[in-house]
């Protein structure tokens, strides 16, 4: 069975994580994915691991393993006019680039639409970039850390109202990159819709900064309609909504209707002082949450979190385990689905990945190869494809060009 | 004139709240007519939630965050009481191409527009269940907010200060990220469709798709057996790598200080030393405690109480501008109020500012990309509560003026 999406090329100039996270939605629905690194070093997630046994070595970084699946990779240096000439041959024969090549890099090897639309008239080129393709920040350094900040969601992070000194946080890895990638990805499969009955192919930009701000809940909205700064230092409107303390790990406490909070009381065997005027509304729990804490901490400390989970769940209150990562391995609702998949790469070896975003009736998403290596597809491309001949690839290796 | 990409699409909108209203957001930006089934008697719990115009809550149609994601869509209001209002949306969803819903698992199927009723009478319909723990499988059932799916993916287990407990992300991140990866499959089935006249069921877990985003987490699992250490805001290949205190903001916000801060990355030791010099501490550019990266993470603590002493003597603005000229990544860690008034947001007019019948001209976030072929834009502000009912009952599901009078009094419309 193919993929919803194998009839489309795509050549992905990409680094890092937003545009090979793009990239990786098409081809795990079927896309064909060609994966344009430089000569010798690759992208630069390679370095970054999680590496099995802590081996530094640049095919078995499991982020570059899992943002690459189903990709064809060829090394190429388009900096070069030589290089940039055989990325344009590509570009002929591709629906769509994707990449995130920083805007004064691109104006530095040419990187443009106007250009590439000579070569291929149909393309739909995506450019994910930091703070857009103009405005004052376009050449703007960025990490990721930097953009996560820019787009207003890491200052509502950590901290709380006990500890005003410390700094906002951010959430664990590669936050701002996914954001950038998967935004993009809707911006493009809508070009290729588009372009699919009839209209031209076009330049997408995708800014990393304003797909993060698009995600800001009311908090955006505080100040045109309020003028208010929202903060991570304020109190909750209801309470409990929380992480607790359990005999064996953390759960997360979630009442944010009054009968959810009801049959919490039930849960915990009808305490007398849950009766307090002082916990009789979400509003007031939150108001009193230093003195209801305590009473709750005594409680939870002694439950384990499954079986707290579970009362909950029965009683549809919405509770949660504060997941390990062996809890998620170990899940029985995620084994039932068949999330985790393992993928085998000869050099990496054998290991178990996050899935499939979603599950669709029809038409699969499926691990059809692992990520290349570097340069594994060189031969089948320059000389299947492009119709070089041998000793022209063996030169051109010679000179660091690909 | 290009047709935007989804143009002719109609999207039977049953969701609400935050995951599924922020998947139809993306197909109402690029051009589909996005329909929500509201009701007046169980509204969308963000028409009730603050922020309100005018400061008190004396309207369903004054939310900023219901008006923030319900831009360019239309409001059909029905009660599913009477059963006439159910024929109504019937109608509409034979007349449309993408139904979503975000309620728990089993609510559509009791309301009678599950998919296999639906495919039934539209065999080519492409529908979407946005839900916390997906539509299969032994907690199909389990009730989940977006808040709760943070702790639940292993975010929270792998955010927080070093040494401290698990933390959360800030906000319902699993929400608008259900949604946009929403958007992206509904839309590969779309594609899919237009290749073979078939549609199909896409059923999404936002427990899932968030673990796609921690997959460095998850493998130092697979690969190592080890649950990796909270860090805070470092990085193991990076440093420094953190979020620095700034002097506070000028004026009080009600009587509040507001607090400011700065992040700052380098990339490698050259970057280090460039920063070295930009906070005037040339002498540290050479010093061996922070000359390599092995070195500065080492020495980390002594490095960010060096930097530190110097951003916190200084506007967040100064700040970035200077290390910005010197090359090194550095950025606001931005508030909303910082952000309203971004000149780069406005350079690329992000905002959308268009006049609302009850709450005027606001400022709102708007779409974070541009399409040089078929340019996007919003095209209405967020629909008061049963706005288009009368012009789509009459127009589109095809009943009279008289019928309509008659269903309003029933109750059916309300």
């Amino acid at each position: 069975m193919l993929g919803a999406l194998s009839d489309l090329k795509i050549v992905e100039l990409g680094e890092m994580v937003s545009a090979p996270y793009c990239t990786k939605l098409f081809a795990d629905m079927g896309a064909d994915v060609l994966k344009v690194e430089r000569p010798g070093v690759g992208d630069r997630s390679r370095t970054r691991g999680p590496f099995p046994n802590d081996e530094v070595h640049p095919e078995k970084s499991g982020l570059f393993l899992y943002l690459n699946t189903n990709k064809r990779g060829v090394t190429l240096d388009v900096a070069t006019p030589e290089g940039f000439g055989i990325f344009e041959d590509l570009i002929c024969g591709a629906d769509i680039l994707v990449h995130n090549v920083p805007p004064p890099e691109m104006d530095r090897i040419g990187l443009n639409f106007d250009l590439l639309q000579r070569v291929n008239p149909a393309l739909i080129m995506t450019s994910i970039v930091p703070f857009g393709l103009s405005g004052p920040y376009r050449s703007y350094r960025s990490e990721d850390l930097t953009l996560w900040c820019a787009g207003g969601v890491c200052v509502l992070n950590g901290g709380g109202p006990d500890h005003p000194e410390l700094p906002p946080l951010k959430a664990f890895g590669h936050q701002a990159g996914y954001q950038g990638g998967v935004h993009a990805a809707t911006a493009t499969i809508a070009a290729a819709l588009a372009r699919h009955r009839g209209e031209a192919g076009q330049h997408v930009e995708v800014s990393v900064q304003e797909s993060i701000a698009s995600q800001l809940e009311m908090t955006f909205e505080y100040w045109p309609y309020s003028r208010l700064i929202a903060t991570r230092h304020g109190q909750k409107p209801v309470q409990p909504a929380e992480m607790m303390r359990c005999k064996d790990g953390y759960i997360y406490l979630c009442c944010i209707y009054e009968h959810q909070w009801r049959a919490f009381v039930e849960i915990m065997g009808n305490p007398e002082w849950a009766e307090e005027e002082i916990f009789s509304d979400g509003p007031k729990r939150a108001q009193n949450w230093d003195a209801l804490t305590v009473f709750l901490e005594e409680w939870v400390s002694r439950q384990s979190v499954n079986d707290l989970y579970r009362k909950a769940q029965a009683r549809r209150v919405p509770f949660a385990p504060v997941s390990t990562m062996r809890d998620l391995l170990n899940s029985e609702h995620l084994q039932a689905r068949d999330f985790f998949v393992d993928i085998t790469q000869p050099v990496a070896g054998t290991h178990k990945y996050p899935g499939a975003p979603v599950k669709y009736s029809r038409t699969p998403w499926q691990i059809r190869m692992p990520a290349p290596t570097l340069g594994q597809h060189n031969a089948e491309i320059f000389g299947g494809q492009l119709g070089m001949t041998s000793a022209r690839i063996e030169e051109l290796t010679r000179n660091g060009k690909i | 004139m290009a047709k935007l990409p989804l143009e002719g699409i109609r999207v039977a909108d049953f969701s609400w709240v935050w995951a599924g209203p922020y998947c139809t957001l993306q197909l109402a930006h690029l051009g589909a007519e996005v329909i929500r089934i509201e009701t007046k008697t169980r509204p969308c719990v963000t028409r009730l939630l603050p922020p309100w115009s005018g400061g008190t809550f004396d309207s369903l149609n004054k939310s900023g965050y219901f008006n923030q994601y319900n831009q360019g869509k239309k409001s059909l209001s029905l009660n599913f009481k009477h059963d006439e209002a159910k024929e109504v949306a019937w109608r509409l969803i034979k007349s449309a191409d993408v139904v979503a819903n975000n309620f728990a698992a089993s609510v559509m199927d009791k309301m009678g527009f599950g998919y296999d009723a639906i495919r039934a009478v539209k065999p080519d319909i492409i529908m979407i269940s946005l839900l916390g723990y997906g539509d299969t499988g032994p907690y199909r059932d389990y009730v989940a907010l977006g808040p709760t799916q943070v702790p639940n993916s292993g975010l929270s287990a792998l955010t927080g200060y070093e040494g401290w407990p698990p933390m959360n992300a800030g906000f319902s991140y699993p929400d608008p990220n259900a949604g946009i990866h929403g958007s992206f499959a509904v839309m590969a089935a779309l594609h899919h469709r237009a290749k073979t006249g078939e549609g199909q069921f896409i059923d999404m877990s936002q427990w899932e798709c968030t673990m796609d985003l921690l997959a460095e987490g998850i493998l130092e699992y697979t690969m190592n057996g080890r649950e990796p250490r909270r860090i805070g805001n470092r990085d193991p290949q990076l440093s420094p790598h953190g979020i620095f205190r700034c002097l506070d903001l000028p004026e009080k916000i009600l009587d509040r200080t507001i607090d400011q801060w700065v992040a700052i990355v380098c990339a490698d030791d050259e970057e280090w030393r460039r920063l070295a010099h930009a906070i005037g501490r040339h002498e540290l550019a050479d010093d061996a405690r922070f000359a390599t990266l092995a070195a500065r993470k080492r020495n980390e603590n002594e490095l960010e109480a060096i930097i530190t002493e110097w951003t916190s003597k200084r506007h967040v603005a100064d700040i970035v501008a200077a290390l910005q000229a010197a090359g090194i990544a550095a950025g606001a860690c931005a508030d909303n109020k910082y952000l309203a008034e971004d000149p780069n947001l406005a350079a690329n007019k992000y905002w959308v500012e268009l006049d609302h019948p009850e709450v005027g001209v606001k400022r709102h976030c708007g779409i974070p990309w541009r399409m040089s072929g078929t340019p996007c834009e919003v095209k209405s502000p967020a629909p008061l509560l049963g706005q288009n009912t009368d012009e789509l009952m009459t127009g589109l599901l095809g009943y009279s003026a008289a019928e309509v009078e008659a269903l309003r009094k029933k109750g059916a419309l309300d």
